[in-house]
């Protein structure tokens, strides 16, 4: 039985598309970069090309009001954001202070959310995160705690994929992030399960199987998407949550030689092609 | 220039964070580190609960005992904490070949500038090598990561006793603005006292001065402040293994004195064996350092520059000297003492103006070249100047 709200939705979905992170030095040897380019001068061009970014330094230090409003400072207006829940949070969750960090991970991204430009808070669970009693509870505990902010969970233990995870993820209005990834026993299946119409999310972690467990990020991520399987994604999953969702968000994690960069301006010029509305320019 | 990425560990409260390893009794209890035997023993490091009750470095332990009743007092163990720093470096050797550590204190600076397409993103390299420590010998160190080593330092100093943060490059000044002078390293007591007198009190008020207005009040130092306070440090991370070259000598007194003539002539002593390492090597020294170790534990050290560099007793001597009469500033026996003379360069080939001093000079060195001579030949002892003999009562 479709909900109130899905009801009510309106038929047009905006699509943002963007990269899972923007500060990668190796980018400027890809190109994407002007030869030269500073650190702190990144976002400000990565802006140019596209309308959205997740930030993913949030994983290894929790946001600051300060930080987060000097790169709020670079950016257009409608350049939206999502945010990477602190490791403290979702790794590194230490019983007796996980609610402190919580609070402390909401005031660091105040500004986005009185710039209105918050688009999502991403809880990436561990692999070895499943489905069990004590898990469900913190999970549950945490949805809570983080109440009233855009949040989208990306489950990476294949016992999370159950009905009653998707049914309690709709009651909450919670996003399940959908993923691409390879085909490896234990992983999270890639689904176009629907959980809240205000937003579906999507990460493209590419399909390196071999690099996969290799516990270096440069050899897990090492993959280039072509035409063809992102155009499979499109007509398979992306279509139907876009006619259902208000927004979308599509970030593509692939990031060594820039290859998520080149993905991700593929992928807006094939939504386009299918005439969904893309924001930004690029 | 290549933008740089350099991690900086840091143990909060080295010495206590490696006694609690070894004996973990004392993770629930407050901690002093300080040399229990000498009568006014000073505090060489303490436990955050111990902080919090008032305790500090440098304070005399009797002192500190009556802020914190129930402290367990451990004397230092330094062997203990060298060894906990080697284990601390085999947790980064596999990032970066440039690795810098601090003397005993849980500090290291590493440099994986362009190590990207090997090991992913520096923040990352840095939570890994933090799991790593944490997992291997049980420290767990705050972590920066900053275009160079003095903001890193400061990073890490803003975030203890546990967190992390990460500076990009062209934050560093506004990452500085809003912090005490006081946590910017380099900055001597003076500095910070002179800059309290012209009610300039953090980073952001010293940066809004120009060149030449910082040099009317600092002169020499101008410079340093300048770069400092707005994040400049173009000083490289030392390759591991790699020592900067410096010659270094050590004295310990049989009994701890505060006899000035009997401090002063040890020290001529050591600076002649010093300085005949140096002309051994055919090199000069531009600086001078005295680290001293007084009987209650408190520990001091002194610079002075030597400008023109020199490799002959009687400059360096006069050197060694001005460095330890700042250093040993306090009515306290001295128990032991190093002497390190680094900044070497080849001897200049630039003669003196003057004949006169060109005269002194050349029989300065010939006299020093014959004692030279006669030692390697006869031994050490062979020929010894008079201050240098033990003394005797009347």
């Amino acid at each position: 039985m479709k909900t109130e709200k899905e009801n009510n939705h309106t038929g047009s979905c905006r699509i943002y598309v963007g990269t899972s992170g923007y500060s990668y030095t190796e980018w400027i040897d890809a190109g994407f970069y002007p030869p030269g380019t500073r650190s702190g001068d990144m976002l400000r061009f990565y802006a140019r090309r596209f309308p959205t970014t997740e930030l993913n330094y949030t994983w290894y230090q929790m946001p600051r009001a300060g930080t987060v409003k000097r790169q709020l400072s670079l950016v257009p207006s409608d350049f939206m954001f999502a945010v990477k829940l602190t490791r403290t949070l979702t790794h590194e969750i230490d019983p007796q202070r996980w609610q402190i960090e919580a609070s402390a991970y909401r005031n660091g991204i105040v500004p986005l959310l009185q710039a209105r430009q918050l688009a999502a808070v991403l809880i990436q669970l561990p692999p070895y995160f499943n489905r069990t009693p004590s898990n469900r509870k913190y999970l549950a505990s945490l949805l809570n705690k983080l109440h009233g902010l855009p949040l989208a969970v990306e489950f990476r233990h294949l016992s999370w994929a159950n009905d009653r995870v998707f049914d309690e993820l709709k009651q909450r209005q919670v996003t399940l992030v959908s993923v691409d990834e390879p085909d490896l026993p234990g992983l999270f299946p890639a689904l176009d399960m629907l959980t809240n119409t205000d937003l579906f999310y999507v990460r493209f972690h590419g399909r390196n199987a071999k690099g996969w467990r290799s516990g270096n990020l440069q050899h897990q991520f090492d993959y280039n998407y072509t035409e063809d399987e992102l155009s499979e994604w499109i007509e398979s999953k992306i279509m139907p949550m876009a006619g259902e969702a208000d927004r979308g968000l599509i970030f593509f994690n692939n990031h060594v030689s820039g290859q998520a960069a080149q993905n991700a301006a593929t992928l807006i010029d094939l939504l386009k092609r299918q005439g969904l509305e893309v924001a930004g320019h690029a | 220039m290549r933008e740089r990425s350099i991690i900086h560990l840091n143990v909060a409260d080295f010495a206590v964070a490696v006694e609690r390893i070894v004996d973990s009794r004392l993770r629930e209890r407050p901690v002093i580190i300080a040399p229990d035997s000498a009568p006014r023993a000073t505090v060489y490091d303490m436990s955050e609960e111990a902080y919090q009750s008032g305790v500090r470095k440098g304070m005399v332990l009797r002192h500190a005992l009556r802020y914190c009743r129930d402290a367990s007092v451990l004397p230092p163990r330094l062997d203990r904490y060298e060894r906990a720093m080697e284990s601390l470096l085999k947790c980064t050797l596999p990032y970066s070949p440039l690795i810098e550590l601090a003397d005993h204190n849980g500090h290291v600076f590493i440099d994986v500038t362009g190590t990207g397409r090997l090991f992913g993103s520096a923040p990352d390299i840095a939570w890994r090598i933090r799991k790593a420590t944490k997992k291997n010998i049980g420290l767990d160190p705050v972590w920066s990561v900053a275009p160079n080593k003095l903001v890193a330092k400061v990073a890490t100093r803003i975030v203890k006793p546990s967190g992390e943060y990460i500076v990009k490059t062209g934050e560093e000044q506004s990452f500085l603005k809003p912090l005490p002078t006081t946590l910017i390293p380099g900055l001597t007591q003076e500095d910070i006292n002179r800059l309290r007198e012209f009610n300039m009190l953090r980073a952001g008020h010293v940066a809004a001065l120009s060149m030449d207005q910082l040099d009317v009040i600092f002169g020499k130092r101008s410079l340093f402040l300048y770069e400092a306070v707005r994040g400049i440090d173009p000083s490289p991370v030392t390759p591991v293994g790699q020592k900067q070259p410096m010659v270094k000598h050590r004295l310990s007194f049989k009994g701890d004195t505060n006899d000035g003539e009997e401090v002063q002539n040890a020290l001529y002593g050591i600076v002649e064996q010093a300085v005949a390492d140096l002309r051994k090597q055919h090199l000069a020294a531009r600086r001078v350092g005295i680290i001293l170790d007084y009987t209650d534990g408190f520990r001091s050290s002194r610079q002075a520059s030597i400008s023109p560099p020199a490799a002959d007793n009687f400059r360096l001597f006069t050197a060694a000297k001005t460095a330890f009469d700042h250093a040993w500033k306090r009515r306290v026996r001295v128990r032991h003492f190093c002497l390190i003379y680094d900044r070497l360069i080849r001897p200049p080939a630039q003669l003196l103006l003057f004949a006169a001093e060109r005269n002194q000079e050349s029989k300065q060195q010939q006299l020093c070249a014959a004692l030279d001579t006669i030692r390697v030949r006869f031994g050490p002892k062979a020929i010894r100047t008079g201050r240098t003999f033990p003394m005797t009562a009347a």
